[in-house]
């Protein structure tokens, strides 16, 4: 009834009269009085009282003349009665109005069904990636990898694929805010402000002086510009802050070769690593990038790489080692002095084996291999192919694990180690270094600042110290003296909150910007929709700042937007370094297209190593008893950010806890069984004067010694998603005598509390229980035993199976390449618009992911191996699940997929149960309908959203492969091989998962399909799945894998 | 030759036996009665709103999860399902095999059948996901395409498995309860009371003709009957043996789960029997410690029979050399290398279904109706465990070890549980007020007249 009006507007009136005075002109006119034909007598003696009721006999029609002698015609009537009708059932339910409008004008690059992709950038504060973002009718829906990338060439990363929920989070700032105070700064109300009068206070403030502005580590060579001038213009102070800063490795750099740079490490060109606690597949500084260039090396057997990792959690490197050693934070630094002694002293190879003020600092740290989890046998092999591959081996040490209290000599000798070996410029490359930036020692500066009072005003841009940095820094406390503290950033998080003012920041896809991730290589990032809310970029807000206090270079004050700010940037800077200084539009179509300029250069020199920088540090004292680690995860990162508000990266599980929603101390066994407590028990931890209670998770292969917990939950302030997921353990991080925080080697006290705290996981049992699931084999075994590393059943079947005579879809998924960073899943979940289900249903067994990865150990529990194994439904020829469903729902395709059909469903679960693979997801409650708006907008609509009661499973992407099959069918050719992609392998950074055409011979997949490392998962159960793995292979110089998944029993 | 007790005691005239089984019908329920009723309707209520809410809001209430896609609504189906058989088998193949002791028993039996398959038949109708569409089960010309059912699913041959035998056990026991309303008509002394019977009796008129009619009928029913008491269960056992899960994908399915049936349907009919002797103590004299004996041999020996399916089961499982049936039955049993998470579930089944029935070999116990009512108790509960036992066990540990996860027990699972004896008790105690509990025309013809060993006069 809300659609009646009841009041039309004067216009409308006058529109109304106008048009019925034009229709009662075209109305044909009756001939009264000269009717030739009559209908009755009456009108035949043209009686006057008939006449008057011919001429009221159509009363009602809309049309008749003499309306406005009549006040109660029938519009008016119907007004009425619409009116009471609508009184009369205001108090009743009806189904709302859904309207859909169309486009008006339809943007010309716009065709419906039709995505548009635009080359981009991804940057979460560590690593930047070129990513394409897929729009459809002008929303952005995913991420995909950008190939013509120079540093990944494709692949994505977690993260990555989890921002596109960041811009649909419910949960950020809509418009700016202001905060008030009162006397102590403690009582805090909210109120919304106009950026006209935010920007007018904002710079009253900043014309005062004592301007300090607190960013993150920026990578964009034009906000470092914007941000440089607007220092410049304020004599501002430029702080640079991140809990992941790798100014551990920046310092070790400068100490030993006397430039402060991140180099870029080439893993691409290592033949053997060795990893001391640094997380390179994980999390440490580029792990999409570094993962990209190990699986490089991992490719040809013959020239196979090895990779040794000392791990003081359970990372997925040491998850990837050929050789894992496990080991405790203070035991990082014995770790690489045992290897210096091994190789300068006691096997006296390199250089330096004749530097007697090396040799002797060695020395005296006596035998350190004494104590570590390694044989005297292996450190020498070790040490042996390290010397084996000079300049083409490396040694990396770094990330939060190793922020101890001997960092500064840890970087050292690993700088030492590097340069014996003759690795630097070669795999260490300095001169195109990895942008970093952000320092806790500048951060310790600011503090005392602040304390000192000399901070007037504070601009804080994204990144969220008073959640990353623990108490006893006393940022919080401090912030207080500050008479003026600006937050920019996308929510009111726990920093925000203490901000005067609260300015909201574009999202990275409604924002221009750009890239130097490597130096020399820039990518652009353009925007991919129109800001949402009531938003503006933090360098829009800069500008504007300085273009009203009229301070700055003129380019700061010129530019009316930052996109021109940034063009000219690329026009005056960027272009002319990378010889593109000619043709500036073509030069920045060529760039938006590609999305990047620049190349990796491979040329770079060894630089002299400063001796002093070991030699000079002290031997530190040998701890013993309980350490901590503190880890990031390589979902959640420093957990600082909108990331922690996105359901898709706390369901995601822990690539190898397999825990989601939660931290947890991880401890061993040995160290669960000394303090006489179980998986899911509480136990406190006391470091210093900061006491925790967190539930335990036992984990294989850790040193007896460690409890591991991961950083970045315990969110109090990011959103209705976020908060309140696990414990804030920042708070346990130590503050050094330096300025630096201490993330890990920190003395712990433990005991248990008796207390019980349940952990969700979406994989309970870890052994493969003999079974041939995944295969792995050394590599001196394959070498020999070529395809018998898999044990293999005579299989016949009695019917002839399915003809497939056109396409026949197949995936071959490449264990060895893989190494379980979970990149696939979100994208996949992304693509396929999965749900999230919450950790209470996780512990019941219903999350939802189509594509899950399968983590196993092997071996001794105490050195556990990790392998693992991606598992999406197997699309078999002989389905299991087809024969059980009886109303059809699940059928074959004529090209060998298994059709999940929805509306037929009607959810028996009984192909779930005779699923073999267990692959299939059923909609336990009505998920789709939980979706609130506007994360909606990330749903891609290709792909339907599931009621209630229904099963669903990997499909293949097939809305790629029509998409794939109807573009070869426009332009009349045959499809080629390649083209179609699948979301988990566009994700993939190692190229693990290939897609194609089984019946077409040379196509990729089938040539794996005829490796001989090729296996099906359950081979001997005859389902016959379309979906194959490579066995993993591991070089750990060994003729066998210990207990490896062999198949052991009869058949 | 062995000579057998008398199958009614108490030397009762025809009037006697007539009286005494349309005492319960005739006259105002007593307190126990009444108390019992209002418990059973209460249960049965709270039942439908335990439905209501599932159906409602979805499988999800429930600790059906990956990987256990059927739970307690499976479980419970089959239990009931298997509870059913007893009725059938006592009517129809008792019946055929001229085993005369049957009468006092089968009319109960029979509604006991009827009520079980009844609270079954809904288990499998709302586990679906969606059970407003349940009628896409049946295979009926539609305007979907047509879209057809899938005749390769058990769950299909269930359905038609199960709705067979619904009809033809609730056809088998009305028309033995035709005669039987006549009488409760004749001797009706109020209107509506001789309405509703003669509507009931379809005109009944203890003629020749209409007795010749109805014994020809009732055998041919009781012929129909035969292969249906096995074939359902068999089907029944099929949707989990024809599946490739390892602890499902067996043969001995179809014989093991048909004497599984038996066990259980013995064991509920002692159950009832024993309340009822005690709720109409009059029936004390159809309903004999002889009957009761022989219905406990019957459970023993079919106790003896799940017991070496059970072996047989490891046998296989070992005997095959498939390591997947070797981890599930092993694991079972809890035995070292297994996670073992069932094995207390494995081990109630076999403590209730092997172990305890021995005590029948005492002719003591046999006889003795407290010991018979707990046993029965008993084979009730280790019978719902066997049914958990292969559908959770089977599916929570199966091919990849990555994907096992117990099942997440939820209240409503409880709650689905408990209520269903709700609705087949209200069922079972609204049939003893309003209809003959034994079949008077067919005990009457048990009484020893004109035998030899006869005492009484002529």
């Amino acid at each position: 009834m809300s659609e009646i009006h009841h009041d039309h507007n004067e216009h409308d009136h006058q529109h109304d009269e106008a048009e019925l005075a034009a229709k009662k002109a075209a109305r044909p006119k009756i001939e009264k009085n000269q009717a030739n034909h009559w209908l009755s007598i009456d009108q035949y003696m043209q009686d006057p009282e008939f006449q008057k009721t011919v001429e009221t006999e159509f009363m009602s029609s809309p049309l008749r003349e003499d309306e406005a002698s009549n006040p109660w015609a029938r519009r008016e009537f119907l007004k009425l009665m619409g009116a009471s009708m609508a009184l009369s059932t205001a108090s009743c339910i009806r189904r709302p109005v859904q309207k859909i409008v169309p486009y008006n004008k339809q943007p010309e690059e716009v065709t419906f069904g039709v995505p548009n992709f635009y080359t981009s950038t991804f940057f979460d504060g560590q690593e930047g990636l070129g990513v394409l973002i897929k729009t459809r009718e002008g929303r952005p829906i995913k991420l995909e990898s950008l190939e013509t990338e120079p540093l990944t060439q494709g692949g994505t990363s977690i993260r990555a694929q989890a921002h596109v929920l960041s811009l649909y989070d419910l949960d950020r700032l809509t418009a700016p805010k202001k905060n008030l105070f009162n006397e102590k700064r403690t009582n805090k109300d909210t109120i919304s402000v106009s950026w006209e009068n935010a920007d007018t206070a904002i710079v009253e403030a900043l014309k005062k002086g004592g301007v300090y502005i607190l960013t993150g580590n920026i990578v964009s060579p034009s906000t470092q510009a914007v941000v440089k001038d607007f220092s410049e213009g304020f004599k501002a102070t430029h702080v640079a802050w991140e809990v992941l800063a790798n100014e551990d490795v920046r310092k070790g750099q400068k100490a030993s070769y006397g430039t402060d740079v991140l180099p870029f490490y080439r893993f691409d060109k290592s033949k053997m690593t060795v990893s001391i606690d640094a997380d390179f597949l994980g999390t440490w500084i580029a792990p999409t990038v570094f993962t990209r260039q190990f699986s490089k090396t991992r490719k040809d057997f013959a020239n196979m790489s090895r990779m040794v990792a000392f791990d003081s959690n359970y990372s997925l490197t040491g998850a990837n080692a050929d050789i894992r050693v496990r080991i405790k934070p203070s035991q990082q630094l014995k770790v690489a002095v045992a290897i210096a002694q091994e190789l300068i002293v006691k096997q006296g190879k390199s250089s330096y084996a004749g530097n007697g003020e090396i040799k002797n600092w060695l020395n005296s740290f006596g035998n350190a291999a004494e104590g570590l989890h390694i044989e005297p046998a292996l450190l020498k092999e070790i040490v042996k192919d390290l010397w084996a591959a000079q300049g083409e081996s490396l040694i990396v040490a770094g990330g939060l694990k190793t922020q101890t209290e001997t960092s500064a000599a840890l970087q050292a000798v690993v700088n030492l180690l590097n340069s014996a070996l003759g690795n630097d410029g070669k795999t260490v490359q300095h001169r195109r270094s990895i942008t970093s930036s952000g320092s806790h020692s500048e951060m310790a500066a600011l503090i005392t600042a602040m304390k000192d009072k000399k901070v007037k005003t504070l601009i804080i841009h994204g990144i969220n110290p008073a959640f990353a940095l623990p108490a006893k820094s006393e940022f919080k406390d401090h912030l207080k003296n500050v008479e003026t503290v600006v937050y920019i950033g996308d929510r009111m998080n726990e920093t925000a909150m203490w901000a005067n003012y609260v300015l909201p920041e574009n999202h990275s896809m409604e924002n221009w910007g750009d890239a130097e991730m490597v130096s020399g290589v820039y990518s652009i990032q353009q925007p991919a929709i129109k800001p949402m809310y009531d938003t503006q970029s933090m360098q829009i807000t800069l500008m504007n700042w300085c273009f009203q206090a009229k301070v700055g270079p003129k380019r700061i004050q010129e530019f009316e937007s930052y996109y021109d700010y940034l063009r000219n940037f690329w026009k005056t800077d960027i272009f002319p370094k990378v010889g593109k200084g000619g043709n500036f539009e073509k030069s920045w179509q060529e760039l938006l297209q590609s999305g990047s300029v620049g190349e990796v250069a491979d040329s770079d020199s060894a630089r002299s190593f400063s001796v002093s920088s070991v030699t000079d540090l002290k031997k530190p004292a040998v701890s013993d008893g309980w350490e901590l680690v503190l880890y990031p995860t390589s979902q959640l990162g420093d957990g600082a950010g909108s990331q922690a508000n996105i359901g898709w990266i706390h369901e995601l599980p822990d690539p190898i806890t397999r825990a989601v929603w939660d931290n947890y101390a991880s401890i061993s066994m040995a160290a669960a069984k000394k303090l006489n407590v179980k998986q899911n028990s509480v136990i406190e931890i006391t470091v210093g004067k900061d006491k925790m209670e967190l539930p335990v998770l036992i984990q294989p292969g850790l040193q007896d010694d460690v409890i591991a917990i991961a950083i970045g939950y315990g969110r109090t302030h990011v959103g209705s998603v976020g908060n309140g997921i696990g414990k804030n353990v920042y708070e346990l991080a130590q503050l050094a005598a330096n300025g630096q925080i201490v993330f890990a080697g920190s003395k712990v006290d433990v005991k248990a509390t008796g207390k019980k705290y349940e952990l969700a996981q979406t994989q309970t049992h870890h052994s493969m229980e003999g079974r041939q699931i995944v295969v792995e084999a050394t590599l001196k075994e394959y070498q020999t035993k070529k395809d018998h590393i898999i044990h293999k059943h005579p299989i016949w079947s009695v019917w002839s199976g399915h003809q497939y005579n056109g396409h026949k879809w197949g995936m071959a998924i490449d264990l060895n390449s893989c190494t379980g960073c979970s990149a696939c899943v979100v994208a996949c979940q992304s693509e396929n618009n999965i749900p999230v289900v919450g950790k209470k249903y996780v512990m019941q067994g219903r999350e939802m992911q189509w594509l899950r990865i399968d983590r196993y150990y092997t071996g001794n529990p105490e050195d556990a191996h990790a392998v693992f194994q991606p598992v999406m439904c197997q699309h078999c020829d002989n389905a299991p699940c087809e024969t059980v469903c009886p109303v059809l729902a699940t059928v074959h395709s004529s090209e060998g997929l298994n059709e999940m059909v929805y509306n037929r469903c009607v959810g028996t679960r009984y192909c779930s149960n005779n699923c073999p693979y267990k692959v299939r997801r059923f909609n336990w409650f009505n998920y789709a309908k939980k979706i609130a708006a506007p994360a909606n907008m990330a749903l891609n609509p290709d792909v339907g959203v599931r009621v209630r009661g229904v099963m669903e499973k990997c499909t293949f992407c097939v809305q790629r492969i029509k998409d794939g099959k109807n573009k070869a069918k426009l332009e009349n050719r045959p499809l080629k091989d390649g083209e179609i992609k699948t979301a988990c392998q566009t994700a993939c950074p190692t190229d693990g998962i290939v897609f194609g055409d089984m019946n077409d011979p040379n196509s990729q997949v089938s040539k794996m399909f005829k490796n001989e490392r090729s296996y099906a998962l359950l081979e001997e159960w005859h389902a016959a799945p379309s979906v194959r793995y490579q066995a993993k292979i591991r070089n750990n110089g060994k003729d066998q894998i210990a207990a490896s998944g062999a198949h052991e029993g009869g058949h | 030759m062995m000579k057998r007790n008398q199958l009614i005691l108490g030397d009762k005239t025809l009037k006697d036996i007539t009286d005494d089984i349309c005492q319960p019908v005739e006259t105002l329920p007593g307190k126990g009665w009444v108390g019992m009723f209002l418990s059973a309707k209460t249960l049965l209520l709270f039942y439908i709103f335990v439905l209501g809410m599932i159906v409602a809001n979805g499988m999800g209430l429930l600790g059906v999860n990956h990987p256990n896609g059927w739970g307690t609504m499976i479980i419970t189906f089959v239990f009931w399902i298997g509870i059913g058989h007893a009725g059938t088998l006592i009517s129809a193949i008792l019946f055929l095999f001229r085993q005369k002791w049957r009468t006092s028993v089968a009319r109960t039996a029979e509604a006991m059948t009827v009520f079980a398959v009844m609270t079954a038949g809904l288990f499998p109708l709302l586990h679906t996901g969606r059970p407003w569409l349940d009628f896409w089960l049946f295979p009926y010309p539609n305007q979907r395409g047509p879209l057809w059912v899938n005749f390769r699913s058990p769950l299909l041959w269930d359905v038609f498995a199960v709705s067979t035998y619904a009809t033809v056990s609730m056809v088998f026991w009305y028309i033995g309860l035709v005669p039987d309303f006549a009488t409760l008509k004749d001797r009706a002394k109020n209107k509506i009371r001789k309405t509703v019977y003669g509507v009931l009796s379809l005109g009944w008129r203890g003629t020749a003709r209409n007795w010749s009619h109805y014994e020809m009928l009732y055998l041919i029913l009781a012929g129909l009957s035969t292969p249906l008491v096995l074939s359902v269960h068999t089907i029944v056992s099929f949707d989990f043996a024809v599946a490739s899960l390892p602890g499902w994908h067996t043969t001995i399915f179809p014989p093991y789960f048909v004497a599984g049936a038996i066990f259980s349907g013995f064991a509920m009919v002692v159950t009832l029997m024993t309340l009822v002797r005690i709720g109409f103590p009059q029936f004390k004299d159809y309903i004999t410690l002889d009957h009761m004996e022989v219905m406990n041999k019957i459970i023993m020996t079919t106790g003896l029979m799940v017991g070496y399916a059970y072996a047989s089961e490891f046998f296989v499982a070992w005997y095959s050399g498939n390591v997947y049936e070797r981890y599930v039955f092993m694991s079972r049993a809890g035995l070292p290398g297994t996670t073992g998470d069932y094995a207390w579930s494995y081990w109630i089944m076999v403590t209730c279904n092997v172990i305890i029935p021995q005590i029948f070999w005492s002719k003591w116990a046999r006889r003795n109706i407290a010991v018979m009512f707990v046993v029965s108790i008993f084979v009730n509960i280790g019978m719902w465990f066997e049914r958990f036992v292969i559908t959770i066990t089977s599916l929570h540990a199966d091919f990849l070890p990555s994907s096992w996860g117990n099942y997440a027990w939820s209240f409503w699972d409880g709650a689905l549980l408990f209520g269903s004896f709700g609705m087949f008790l209200t069922l079972f105690l609204l049939y003893l007020r309003v209809f003959p509990a034994i079949s008077i025309a067919e005990i009457k013809p048990m009484l020893p007249v004109g035998r030899d060993d006869h005492k009484g006069g002529h």
